[in-house]
Order: C-alpha cells, then structure tokens, then sequence
C-alpha cells in the first residue's frame, strides 16, 4: 500500500462500486441465458465480471490492482445482497487473483491490448478451476466442460480484456485520467 | 505565510496560469483575493496550501513558506495543521458517511487522544452551529450546511490559516451574511488568518483588512486596501472581471463618481439627492405554463403556480427551499407525482422549444470537449466560434468540459443552451461563481434574448440580478411559494423571513430617505 | 441488540468460517435447518427493519426455487434412473431431486448468513474494526470509505444525466456511442469527484500511515466470542443430527 496515492485507492474503490453495480445487473442476463443454454449460458457473458480488473489495472498500474478491484466490488456485491453471499468474496478474489497473475508475469510492465485479453483470459482460467471444485462441473460430461472453458475464455478476453480497454481509453481522452498512469502515458504520446 | 515569485503552468495548457506573484499573509489578517473567473485562484490556493506542487500535472516555480520554512519540504500532514482549506465544491470535501465522523477524521489524522475528541468535534460543530446535526447523515445536508461543516471540520483543526474558495457561492443572501459573521467573530476569538477567494465582495467588506487582484494574466496588480484599490483601477476592474463593490457601481452608473468612492450603501447615499430609479417595463403577458396543485414525491405538496408569456422570472428563497426541484417540474425534467401541469408545446418535442441549465454545470456535459459539446446543442461552426468567443473559451476549445473552471464550466453549460433559439430558458443559479464581467455579459445576453421574446424562468439568488432584470419573481419557503409578484412588491415584504436581502438600489434609497421607504 | 453491537470482525470472520465449513457438506437437511436456526438467530438477536429483510430474503427464495429447476432439468445422467419421484407433471429421477434440493438449500444458507450480516452491521464499523483488529491499512480502509459514499450517489447521477440527454436532444448516432454517452460521463464524473475528495482528505492531514487515533474505538469483548462459539455448536450438532440419522455426505461437486 506503500507506494499508492490516495487517490488512486479512492478511484480504485469508486470504479468498484460503480461495476459492483454493474456485476449484479448482469446477474439476471445469466439467469436467461442459463435457462435456455444451461450451465454454460453465464460462461458467454462471464468476461463482464472481470471488467473492473482490468480498467483498475490499465488505469492505475500498480501491483495489486486488479486484486483489490475485484475483491471490493464482490465485496459490496455482497453488501448489496447477492444470493451468492460470501461465498462470492471468495470467487471474487480468485476471479481478481488470476487477473492479476498475468500482469505479474509482464512484471507490472506492458499494459498494451494483448496483456490486457490474456489479463482476461487467465481470469477466466482461474474462476473455472474454482469453479470446477466449487459449483462441481466435475459432474457434467467432458466435451460440455470443455466447451464452457472455451467460452468463458473467449469471454474473458473480449468482454474483460478488449471492452475494459476501449472504457478506460474513451475515458482517458476526457481527461480526467491526467493524475494516473494511464492519462500521463497518453499525454506522452500526444507529446510525441 | 510568504509567497516568493510563484510561477505555475498546467501540462496542458500553453501559457502559465500564474506568473510571478508574491505577497504575505500576516497573523490575524483577513485577505481577500479577487479575480475574473479563471484567472488562477483556485490553482493559487492550492499551492498555499501544499497540494501544488505535489499533485500538480506541471510545472511550479518560486516559493510557499510558513514562518520561514518551505511548505514543500514540510512532511506530508504537518501542513494541514498550519493552514485550513475549505474548497470550491461542497459535495467532494467529505469522506465519511455522518457528520460527527466527518469532523472527527481530521482530529484522528493529527493523533488527537479519543478521549479529547468527543469536546472538540462538539465544540466546532457549536461553533458554526451545526451541533443538533451531529448524528446527521451527511448527505443529508442542505447546500449551506455542507458549507458549515466543511468550516466545522477545518475549525476542529485549530489552524492558525484558513483558506476559503468560494464559500459562499451557493448560499442565500442571510446564510451568506451568517457565514461570514461567523467567520469575523472566529478571527477576533481565536486571532487565525482567513484568506477568502470571492466574486462578490460586497458581504465581506467589513472584514477584509487587505484585497489583492490576480490579472487575467495570472500575475498581482494590486494589494493593499480595498478603498485605494477601488479608487485607483475603477475602471479597468471591469475589464479585469472584478466585481467592484455594488456602492461604487452604482455611484458611477449615477455619474455622481468621483474619488474616493463610496464602498457601502450609507456611504453612496450620502452622495445622493434623489432616489435611484427601478428598471421600467415589468408587465407580464397571458399564461405560458400553467402548475395547479402539483406535487413531487415528499418535497412538494399542491403547489399552484403560473409563468406567463414573455416574462423575465426570478425564482428565490432559501437553501434547501425547493427551487431546483421546482424548475425542474415546470422544465419537465422531473415528472409530477400529481396535479395538472399544462405546457404549450407536446411533451415528444418540447425539449425543441425548451432549455434548461443545471445547477450543477457538470451536469449538462455529454462529450469529450468544449467544443464538440457545442457542436453537439447542434451549432454550425461560425455559431461555435462566436459562442466560444462569448464565454472566453476559445484557447480552451479542445479540453475537456471537466478541466475548466467552476466559472468556466458555468459559462458553458449555458451557451450550450443559448444555441438553439429556444421559446423557453430555464436556468438555475446561472451565474454562481462568475466574475463581475461575465456576470453582466450573461445577462445582457439574457434580456437580449428576452426582448427577442423568449420566456426565461431563473432561479439566483443575487437580488440585484433580481432588481435589475426581473419582470416577475417567484420566492419559495420551506418548500412552498411564499410570494408572487414583480420585484418591487417584493421589496416591501418581510424579506427577512424569505432569508432574502434587498437589492443595493432599495437599501441605499431607504437610506436616503431615512428609514419610511417608499416604492417608485 | 446483541448482534448489531458484536465486534464486525467477530461476526465477518465466524460467518465466513461457517459458510466454508457448510460448503464442504452436501444433503438437503443440514443447509434447511441451518438456514432455519441462520433466520432465528437474526430475528432473535438482531434489531433492523423487518419488512427489509423479507424484501431481500423473497428474491433469494425465488432464486433458489429457479435453481431448483435448472439444476433436475439439466443433471447429467443418474446412477440409479430406476428410483423416481413424481413432481407435479414429470417423473425425475429421486437422486435428481435431492440433489437439486441440497444445492438450493445451500444457496438460501448462504443467503441468509450474509443477511445476518448485512442487516445487524454498520458499514463504517465494520471498517473501523477491520482496521483496529485486523490490521487493514487505514490508506485502504479510507480509501474505501471515501469510494463507498458514492454509492447513494450513483442513481441520482445516473437520473441526472438521463435528464441531461433528453435535455440536449439525443443526437442521431449508433447505439454503441449513445451507451457511451452515458457510461463515460457517469464513470467520468466518478473519477473527477473522486479525486477532489481524495484531496481533501489529504488537505486534513491523511497521510495512511498507522499512526492515527480513533474516535470510535472498536474492541473485542469476551461476550463477542459467545457467536462463534454458540454457532459452531449448532452447526456441530446438525452435522452429529445428520450422522445419527445417516444422511451426512462430502461434498463433491454435484450440479
Ligand atoms: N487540473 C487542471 N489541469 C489543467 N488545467 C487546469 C486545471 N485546473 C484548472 N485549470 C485551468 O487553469 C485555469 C485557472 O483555473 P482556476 O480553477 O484556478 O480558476 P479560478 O480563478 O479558480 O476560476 P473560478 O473563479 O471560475 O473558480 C483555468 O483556465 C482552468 O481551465
Ligand atoms: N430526489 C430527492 N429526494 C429527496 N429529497 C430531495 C431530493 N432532491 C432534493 N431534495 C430535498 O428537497 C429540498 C429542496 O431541494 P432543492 O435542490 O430544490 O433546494 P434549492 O432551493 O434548489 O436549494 P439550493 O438553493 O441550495 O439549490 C432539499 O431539502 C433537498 O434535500
Ligand atoms: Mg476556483
Ligand atoms: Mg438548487
């Protein structure tokens, strides 16, 4: 926490509540999508709830980032009664933990779109496998469990990775992001 | 607290914000820095403070000490027990959720034992009399009491400088004269120095020992005394976008002028033979829009009102009284809960025929620059020009709506809606946090639009604005209409009991003519 | 009440402890009497608005029984088909069933404890006490709070700009951007207030480091160990319940 502004603590949690907002509203899209395509209907649409991860990370560039975001939206998620209950806190913090790994292995250092869909991606990775222990898709057949991690990695790296991008950078040009890693750097290149 | 040549430039910006100033603030003293909106106060107050340089995108030259040392090389925290900021913004200075913790989290910075602090949150909250709010949520919180507590917060602090932008700029004509007796009574009980941003002076004139004017061009041109002050630039100070003191305007709209002016009402007076005349022409036309018994949620039970064609109407009162929420009925913005509400236009393209302007400017902002959000109200390009030019945007048309300044912002948010020629413009506290010049450019703009026949319905709560260019005035209190009518009936209600203060034209014709005041 | 005064942290840690130890179990009974003595508890010990609580717990109900049927019609193949019960128009399998009813009871337990936690806490509290018992840095506890305020705010803003819009005239333009025309001013918005109160904060003297005093100070008293304690003891006789009466079984990983 040493090296952390305030403020990009404040953004951080501000960005979390907006999307933990965000996540509960896509709870029902799931549900449908579920009630016609089964289990994998909410693996279409799962990337949304690593979004925050993302646009935190991208924005704010600092080890940790994509941790903390998750973990307090699932947090306030909670707060604000999802069924799930606390059991999502700890979804959430892996969903956050895998987003995060993968800026880890670029060593905090390359923020372009593919680190942002691989961000994504392992996301996507790491929620299945808990999900597999968790929800049990052990007990579904092999070929169905397969495509659901498909989509759910397809998923992540677009609707994470490739949509947090393009939010963060439509929010850079306002801005508003002139205090943060993501404004300065674009500032650079408009300099250059 | 010494400010050596102190130069700043934003990353973003070609030309420096401020350029060389230097001056001091002594102990006990009460400065008032005055400059046309945009000019740098703000960024001036923040590097007194210690924000600037180190939150600053730019760069900073020159020197901010306290007693000698250097407010940079101060550790981070120390600065806050020297000098107090209350900001610009009400709604943004809070983190806690009620208003005793709200007070409490400056103490607990500064490792104030538990034990002590119960007293000292209650005696600040005393203070500005905020203490029967304590368990109050802060949200909850009318426009002025946020004002009070963010004073309450700083106060608990003990600061021997308090650094005030703007405090006043939403607050009604009484909550304002409180503020600020509040504040004098403070500076004599605990001696601190105050150093108060504002347009309009005329409140503070009793106790600002010293002004200094920031030029358009980011640099002091003048800090001394108020009087010499005014006697001495008068006239370029228009240019310059400083309100002078409502007296001397006056006195040189008479001609009567001739240094030194007169800073008050009784001192213009004195000068005067005759009674200064109210604006003519305040005949209002048939009805335009038509409220009988409409009610909104919890806030307004069967209220009845009428804005008739063509008229130029003020609506006033209290904070808290109900005017944004009552504009926003009339506008449409918000739907009636019940009661009958007719418009002359269907309601599908009635917002071709309407306008409306936000209390808060950031409100009316939908894309990524000043000038797209012009070109977005459907401007052709020499209109957008012509607009920027109006609202001195023009260097600054690529920015982003949000990087401007509280008096920018406003200026924009509301050439947004002069693009189209709208039948009908609503315009809420259109002129919060404008320099003089803007002020009276916005409104020669608006009676301008008004001869041309528009209806304009404007909330504000200068009541000279109200004097000068009103046809009719709505007062709201405690959520109701109070009074309807045109201004100079109003002067001769209880305006006290509205929290309302009369025009600086009326005041000085009372005291002419002694204390019976009679209507022209 | 005695649950709104226990320690947050008591509470948070307890309840997250039981709902992992009830996630590894797996029958339809322990969860149902769980959820039950969960509702009790709360509306025994806890001091909160009724009517609010039902409010929260009918979605969740409802949740649960949509659950119920995903889960029979789209269970993989039974052990044992032979064993079916009859539900109101098809026939399932008995095995189906069960576990579709164990998972949906295991949904409402979760459900409801995080009720009990919800609606006998206060949000600042629970800050407070994560930052004096567990060591939560005050950066990041603050940080949260200043982040958490905005949530009232976030509808207002959203009316706000939806007024803004219909106020400016919709421009004719593609779906995508008229979206983006209210995320970004939203989120925009967000982040400039943000910023301003994070200032603020700072202009008091926040500097995150520890040393700071409180002015609620948040302790652990002997008698907020009785909810650990008094709920891992139900929770030890439902499982010695379902041993008795064998129908205790591991979890593993039914759908
Ligand atoms: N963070 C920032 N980044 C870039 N430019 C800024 C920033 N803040 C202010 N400015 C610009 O600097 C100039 C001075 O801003 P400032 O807020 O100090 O003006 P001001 O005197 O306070 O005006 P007002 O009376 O309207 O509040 C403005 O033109 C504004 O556009
Ligand atoms: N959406 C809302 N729900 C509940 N109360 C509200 C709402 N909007 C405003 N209020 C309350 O209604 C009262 C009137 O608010 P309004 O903004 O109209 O006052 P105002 O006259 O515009 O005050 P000011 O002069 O400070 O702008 C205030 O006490 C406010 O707290
Ligand atoms: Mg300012
Ligand atoms: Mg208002």
């Amino acid at each position: 926490m040493k090296n952390w502004k305030l403020k990009e603590i404040v953004v951080m949690s501000v960005l979390s509540v907006v999307f933990a907002v965000v996540y509960l509203a896509f709870l029902p899209v799931g549900k449908v999508l579920t009630g016609f395509f089964g289990p994998i209907g909410y693996d279409f649409i799962f990337g949304i709830w690593f979004i925050v991860s993302i646009i935190a990370a991208y924005i704010i560039r600092k080890p940790g980032a994509a941790f903390l975001s998750e973990t307090i939206a699932a947090t306030v998620e909670v707060l604000l009664g999802n069924a799930a209950g606390p059991m999502l806190l700890i979804s959430g913090m892996i969903q956050g933990l895998g987003a995060e790994s993968a800026f880890a292995m670029t060593g905090y250092r390359r923020y372009n779109l593919g680190t942002l869909m691989f961000s994504g991606m392992m996301a996507a990775v790491f929620s299945f496998v808990w999900g597999y222990f968790q929800s049990g898709y052990a007990a579904l057949a092999g070929g169905y469990v397969l495509l659901m991690f498909v989509t759910r990695l397809i998923s992540g790296a677009i609707l994470a990775g490739v949509a947090g991008k393009a939010l963060s950078d439509a929010l850079a040009k306002t801005g508003v992001l002139s205090g943060f890693a993501l404004g300065k750097e674009k500032r650079k290149k408009h300099a250059a | 607290m010494n400010i050596q040549n102190l130069s700043l430039q934003y990353d973003d910006m070609d030309a420096p914000v401020l350029q060389n100033v230097t001056f001091s603030l002594g102990e006990k003293e009460c400065v008032l820095l005055l400059g046309a909106s945009g000019s740098g106060k703000s960024t001036l107050s923040r590097c007194l403070t210690g924000i600037y340089p180190k939150e600053l995108e730019g760069m900073m030259e020159g020197e901010v000490t306290f007693e000698g040392m250097p407010v940079n090389e101060a550790s981070p925290g120390t600065m806050s027990r020297r000098v107090g900021t209350v900001f610009q913004d009400p709604e943004t200075q809070f983190c806690m959720l009620t208003v005793e913790d709200e007070v409490a989290f400056g103490l607990e910075n500064i490792c104030v034992p538990s034990e002590k602090m119960e007293k000292r949150v209650e005696t600040a909250l005393e203070e500005v009399g905020l203490l029967h709010r304590k368990k109050a949520a802060v949200i909850s919180l009318s426009g002025g009491e946020k004002q009070k507590l963010a004073l309450a917060c700083i106060l608990a602090m003990e600061p021997p400088v308090i650094v005030l932008d703007e405090p006043t700029a939403n607050l009604d004509p009484v909550a304002t004269d409180e503020f600020i007796a509040l504040l004098s009574s403070l500076k004599e009980l605990k001696n601190i120095t105050i150093f108060v941003i504002e347009h309009d002076l005329d409140p503070w004139i009793d106790i600002t020992d010293r002004v200094l004017m920031l030029g358009r061009n980011g640099s002091l041109f003048y800090d001394g005394p108020l009087q010499q002050g005014v006697d001495r630039y008068a006239r370029d100070l228009y240019e310059e976008g400083i309100a002078v003191p409502g007296a001397v305007r006056m006195a040189m709209e008479t001609g009567t002028a001739t240094p030194p002016y007169p800073l008050t009402a009784r001192g213009l007076a004195a000068g005067l033979s005759a009674p200064l005349k109210a604006v003519s022409g305040r005949e209002n036309g048939p009805a335009l829009i038509q409220a009988s018994g409409i009610s909104y949620k919890s806030i307004f039970s069967n209220v009845d009102i009428t804005i008739s064609e063509g008229s130029f109407t003020a609506i006033a009162g209290p904070n808290g009284s109900g005017k944004t929420t009552l504009s926003r009925l009339l506008a449409g913005i918000d739907p009636v809960s019940s009661g009958r509400l007719t418009r002359p236009f269907p309601d599908k393209d009635w917002f071709q025929h309407a306008g409306y302007v936000f209390q808060n400017p950031e409100h009316q902002f939908l894309t990524d620059s000043v000038w797209e959000e012009l070109a977005y109200s459907g401007a052709g390009d020499e209109k957008i020009e012509e607009l920027l030019e109006w609202c001195g945007l023009t260097d600054r048309k690529d920015f982003h709506p949000f990087t401007l300044s509280q008096g920018e912002k406003r200026r924009l948010s509301v050439a947004t809606m002069l693009v189209k020629d709208q039948e009908i413009l609503f315009l809420d506290e259109p002129t919060f946090g404008q320099d003089a010049k803007s002020t009276s450019r916005l409104m020669d703009l608006l009676k301008e639009k008004h001869r041309a026949g528009t209806t304009i319905v404007m909330i504000t709560h200068d009541m000279d604005l109200v004097d000068r260019y009103a046809t009719g005035v709505v007062v709201m209190k405690d959520r109701k209409i109070g009074f309807t009518g045109n201004p100079d009936e109003l002067w001769n209600e209880d305006l006290v009991a509205f929290q309302l203060k009369e025009p600086f034209r009326v005041r000085t014709n009372r005291l002419i003519k002694g204390d019976m005041y009679v209507p022209q | 009440m005695y649950l709104n005064n226990l320690n947050p942290s008591v509470k948070a840690l307890t309840i997250l402890g039981l709902v992992v130890a009830l996630a590894l179990l797996f029958d339809p009974v322990t969860p149902a009497l769980f959820t039950l003595v969960t509702i009790a508890v709360t509306f025994l010990f806890g001091d909160f608005r009724r009517k609010y609580y039902l409010f929260y717990l009918i979605p969740f109900t409802i949740f649960a029984v949509g659950m119920l049927w995903t889960t029979i019609a789209f269970a993989d193949a039974p052990k044992n088909p032979s064993e079916t019960v009859g539900l109101i128009w098809w026939e399932v399998p008995r095995e189906d069933v069960l576990v579709a009813v164990s998972l949906s009871f295991r949904v409402l337990a979760f459900a409801t404890m995080s009720l009990l936690f919800i609606f006998t806490t206060n949000m600042v509290e629970f800050l407070l006490s994560l930052m004096q018992q567990l060591r939560l840095p005050p950066k990041l506890a603050y940080g949260i709070m200043a982040g958490y305020r905005f949530l009232p705010m976030l509808t207002t803003e959203f009316r706000q700009i939806r007024a803004a819009h219909r106020v400016r005239g919709m421009g004719q333009e593609s779906r995508w951007k008229r979206y983006r025309r209210f995320a970004v001013p939203l989120l925009a918005g967000a982040i400039r207030k943000a910023e301003r109160t994070a200032v603020a904060m700072e202009s008091k003297g926040f500097t995150g480091t520890r040393e700071r005093t409180f002015y609620r100070n948040i302790r652990v008293r002997k008698k907020d160990w009785l909810f650990p304690a008094g709920m891992g003891a139900i929770f030890l006789l439902l499982i010695l319940l379902s041993l008795r009466f064998d129908y205790f079984s591991w979890y593993q990983g039914q759908l």
